[in-house]
């Protein structure tokens, strides 16, 4: 990654040319009618901006590569961006900074090394990884975090990363977190104050429900193409190929899958069931596309502009745009959950029926909208409940599963939930009723 | 044997034949929201950017990456140390003093292979003066910041010819911006709105009334009766609730209730979902299937402005529809919709009951192929997609763009409904206005006056609102930010694939954004 220092040398304002934020300095050298007064028009704020902030960009697709275009143009000279993924030809239709040579390269190193060829003077220095890689000290040192990213689990790693990282007694220990996200013609963008404003976590029941079809359906009463491409990869696959791990992006898999449902489709007099649906359905692949990842990008940095500037306000805290019939948004305030098991110190109350048993139990949690655990861990301040891993724990608590919570936890009592993919414990006051 | 292993060399050919190209991989993410239709479309289209600013290339990127045919970027600009700043389809520094637009064609063309550029370095002025036929020939034409009397002139040289391409105006200054697209009417078939098409469980047609009526519901096998499709339910218990009815649906609350029990007592087993089903959508059975307002009034629809209408294949449609819809039978109602949605049933029974919506849609496709004008050569294709979205169609009709500023009428009414959005709109007109062949900057008094001066007496635009709105502009009154292109480069795209595609719906009316409040707004719709 020795390609980050190739076109900086020194001071990066010895690349600006006159007249190169003409632009951006209107806004800089004075105030709006809106403008907080502790704005501090001119040459302080620029030279912030421009040769001490730091920011973090989180993801180098579809949103990324706009808000590290947006960024570099608005006066951000220290970016840094992680990605985990490699290009594919399905990213070119958006992903502006790729061509189609750089397929099979690394998103966040291409990325950077677009940016840095095109807007002089900036620094964007790659990791080319997982988010989780990285420790306290290396989010600590940025000022402002935006996130473009297309998981669920990654996005709750960072929030709940970012919370924890809170220091009361350190004012720089707090990173606002911009988050944006698309899906075809529709997009949000929002700002987090970790501890201080709705996390995203708070959020976390504004979430569409991932579709789910039943098994009984799928094996036994299939009626639309997508039930007969589940019944060829969650059935199928496993029962022929074993232990072979399907591979969603290896066109062979898909193929095969492809034919198997088609068959299924074909005994069962049912229509529909193409190649690209079946990609679809088990890539779980949402349309995206430039128009609305720009929208988005550009909300997430004009925010992180006003924040490093204090131009102007902020979002407080929440844009939600759908462009599917005319031009629809709304901006609203999203409020913080007491019983946020991230940011609200409150344990969360679930009132069980006494007849319950810890597999019930464990289920209702894994479908709760607003918890939306894989494989959680139960445990009380005395005893362990259910371990998912290691296994001799997980063989250790199984027996456990059959028995009634109410025998494990008294009335009023507290569970401690934790996964693997969450950097956080959530707390259950169980009731009975 | 797996059947995947099973399979005889004929499907596994297929299948394999079945894999994507590349240009269809490319595609794939666009393809799940327009389809090929909609592809064809874009690729097919000629877009005319006036202007390279920052905004107009941000604009042309989200248009180049979904592959429209051709784009040609009309500006004599030469390269300024300003430009070079803010633009990324510029090469920084070394653009200077070069032709903007010939300096940003190849950094877009880079974008997409598949997609025709050229840079004309004319200025606007002239070509409308020498050749005003140039515009004509593009699907499309979109201006950033150009003047005021420049884009009147364009403007109605567009509006003249009903046959003229659409225009969108796009006004920006600091964190706030307006735009506007200029059409006279706008026809929608695939609108992809979210409202589902009547079952006609209130009227059902023959095929699928004699099935239901067939059913031996007490003596059934109990496994098959837990899986009888609730459509079948519902149009099963309303028929004999009608006999027993004067052969009247459920009036009012407790028939409504008296239904729904109805519906309870006939479950065999408490687990039978197919029955809660029946009872969850039982509102179906007292729902009127009718021709949808929003479409019976397309309909009546006054002749469009202009001499020809634009679109006459869309009005070949809507005739054939309304004449359709005055037949008793099919009991005037849309033609019948062949798509049914996923609910509780086993395979044989759902895909026997899609069968009789099928057979049904199409019987009612050849009804309506009847009544279609012979002469009208319309492609069977066209015809099917629209029977199939016949309860989603839109029609939408513009005005010229700057008509709403000096329609008083209309105008006292947007600033009671919407204060924002008028204030930042006339601002930005005032802007416009005053910076119109002038080289210093408006102040935030003069901005003011001209608000005035084009809302006229008697017109309160709202204090605040309005003060903001100008002490915005005063504020950055040449500024194209970065991130307000980028956000507008997003927002026009999304409008120009809809104008394009005919799919979705566009905004009828002018778009305003505050990107210090983070919102954006319609005002100016016509009535």
């Amino acid at each position: 990654m020795a390609t980050a220092e190739v076109l900086t040398n020194g001071n990066s304002t010895l690349c600006d040319w006159h007249d190169r934020y003409y632009h951006v300095d209107q806004i800089l050298d004075r105030p709006g009618p809106r403008t907080d007064p502790s704005f501090m028009a001119g040459d302080g704020v620029k030279e912030f901006l421009r040769n001490q902030c730091k920011i973090l960009v989180i993801g180098a697709g579809g949103l990324g590569c706009e808000i590290l275009a947006n960024l570099a143009l608005s006066g951000f000279k220290d970016i840094h961006v992680i990605d985990m993924d490699t290009i594919d030809i399905s990213n070119l239709n958006r992903q502006f900074l790729f061509r189609p040579k750089d397929v099979g390269q690394p998103k966040a190193i291409v990325a950077a090394e677009y940016i840095m060829k095109r807007v002089p003077g900036v620094k964007v220095s790659p990791y080319y990884g997982k988010i989780q890689d990285k420790d306290d000290a290396y989010y600590m040192q940025f000022n402002l975090v935006i996130c473009g990213l297309d998981s669920v689990e990654a996005r709750r790693w960072i929030n709940a990363t970012l919370v924890n990282l809170v220091d009361p007694e350190n004012p720089e220990s707090l990173k606002p977190l911009i988050d944006g996200g698309t899906e075809g013609f529709k997009g949000q963008a929002r700002v987090i104050l970790p501890t201080v404003s709705s996390c995203y976590e708070c959020s976390l029941d504004m979430l569409n429900k991932p579709t789910a079809f039943p098994i009984c359906t799928i094996a036994n009463t299939p009626r639309l193409p997508e039930h007969c491409i589940e019944w060829a990869s969650v059935l199928e696959w496993p029962r022929v190929q074993g232990d072979k791990k399907m591979d969603t992006d290896d066109p062979e898999h898909i193929n095969w899958l492809y034919t198997v449902a088609s068959a299924r489709a074909k005994e069962f007099k049912i229509e529909g069931v193409t190649w690209s649906l079946t990609q679809g359905v088990v890539k779980n692949i949402i349309p995206a596309i430039a128009s609305t990842n720009a929208i988005i990008a550009a909300s997430c940095c004009n925010e992180a502009f006003k924040i490093a500037t204090s131009s102007a306000a902020y979002l407080n805290n929440y844009f939600m745009l759908i462009g599917t019939d005319g031009v629809y948004s709304y901006t609203f305030e999203h409020e913080k959950r007491d019983d946020c098991p991230v940011c609200g110190g409150e344990s969360l109350d679930i009132s069980v029926p006494r007849t319950w048993t810890v597999e019930r139990l464990i289920e209702m949690l894994v479908e709760k909208q607003d918890i939306q655990i894989k494989k959680p861990s139960l445990s009380t301040a005395s005893s362990q409940i259910y371990f998912q891993a290691p296994p001799q724990l997980e063989e250790a608590t199984r027996p456990n599963l059959e028995k009634q919570v109410f025998d494990l936890v008294p009335d009023g009592g507290e569970i401690t939930v934790t996964a693997s993919t969450l950097p956080f414990s959530l707390f259950l006051r169980i009731t009975y009723s | 044997m797996a059947p995947g292993e099973s399979q005889d060399i004929e499907v596994v050919t297929t299948a394999i034949h079945a894999q994507p190209d590349n240009k269809t991989r490319r595609y794939d993410r666009q393809l799940r929201l327009w389809a090929a239709t909609g592809q064809h479309a874009l690729e097919t289209s000629r877009i005319l950017v006036l202007s390279s600013s920052a905004t107009s290339t941000s604009i042309m990127k989200n248009l180049v990456l979904p592959g429209i045919g051709h784009f040609t970027l009309l500006d004599p600009t030469i390269t300024t140390a300003r430009d070079a700043g803010n633009n990324f389809f510029l090469a920084g520094p070394d653009s200077i003093g070069k032709h903007r637009a010939q300096e940003a064609v190849p950094l877009l063309g880079e974008l997409n292979d598949g997609v025709e550029g050229t840079a004309d370095v004319r200025s606007v002025h002239d070509v409308l003066e020498s050749d005003p036929a140039y515009f004509k020939s593009f699907s499309l034409v979109i201006s950033h910041n150009l003047d005021s009397p420049t884009v009147e002139k364009l403007s109605r040289l567009l509006w003249t010819d009903p046959l003229s391409p659409p225009l969108i105006v796009v006004r920006s200054a600091g964190f706030l911006a307006d735009f506007y697209i200029q059409f006279h009417e706008h026809d929608i078939i695939e609108s992809h709105t979210e409202t589902a098409p009547s079952l006609r469980i209130d009227k059902p047609f023959p095929s699928l009334l004699g099935h239901a009526l067939s059913l031996e519901l007490a003596n059934m096998d109990i496994t098959d009766h837990g899986h009888i499709p609730y459509v079948v339910i519902l149009v099963r218990v309303l028929e004999d609730w009608k006999r027993s009815h004067n052969g009247l649906p459920p009036q009012n609350y407790a028939e409504k209730q008296a239904f729904k029990a109805a519906l309870r007592d006939l479950k065999r087993k408490p687990d039978e979902e197919n029955f809660d089903e029946a009872e969850a959508q039982a509102y179906r059975a007292w729902t009127t299937t009718g021709v949808p307002s929003d479409v019976a009034q397309l309909f009546t629809l006054p002749a469009a402005s202009g001499n020809s209408t634009p679109n006459s294949t869309f009005h070949t449609l809507l005739h054939a529809l309304q004449k359709f819809t005055e037949l008793d039978d099919p009991p005037h109602v849309l033609p019948l919709s062949s798509t049914l949605p996923d609910m509780k049933a086993d395979t044989s029974s759902y895909v026997h009951l899609q069968t009789l919506y099928k057979t049904r849609a199409d019987e009612e496709r050849a009804i309506f192929f009847d009544l279609l004008d012979k002469n009208a050569d319309i492609d069977e294709g066209v015809v099917e997609t629209f029977v199939k979205n016949a309860h989603a169609i839109r029609v939408l009709r513009g005005r010229r763009w700057g008509e709403f500023d000096a329609d008083k009428e209309a105008i006292a009414s947007a600033v009671v409904g919407y204060p924002r959005e008028s204030a930042s709109h006339f601002a930005l007109s005032a802007l416009s206005n005053l910076t119109s062949g002038s080289t210093a900057p408006p102040t935030a008094d003069a901005l003011l006056a001209e608000v005035q001066r084009i809302v006229g007496p008697g017109i309160e635009l709202p204090e605040k609102e309005l003060t903001d709105a100008i002490g915005e502009l005063a504020r950055a009154p040449t500024s194209d930010l970065p991130n307000v292109a980028a956000f507008l480069g997003g927002l026009v795209a999304q409008e120009a694939i809809k104008i394009i595609t005919k799919q979705y719906v566009p905004i009828n009316g002018y778009c305003v954004v505050d990107l210090v409040d983070t919102w954006t707004g319609v005002v100016g719709t016509p009535a």
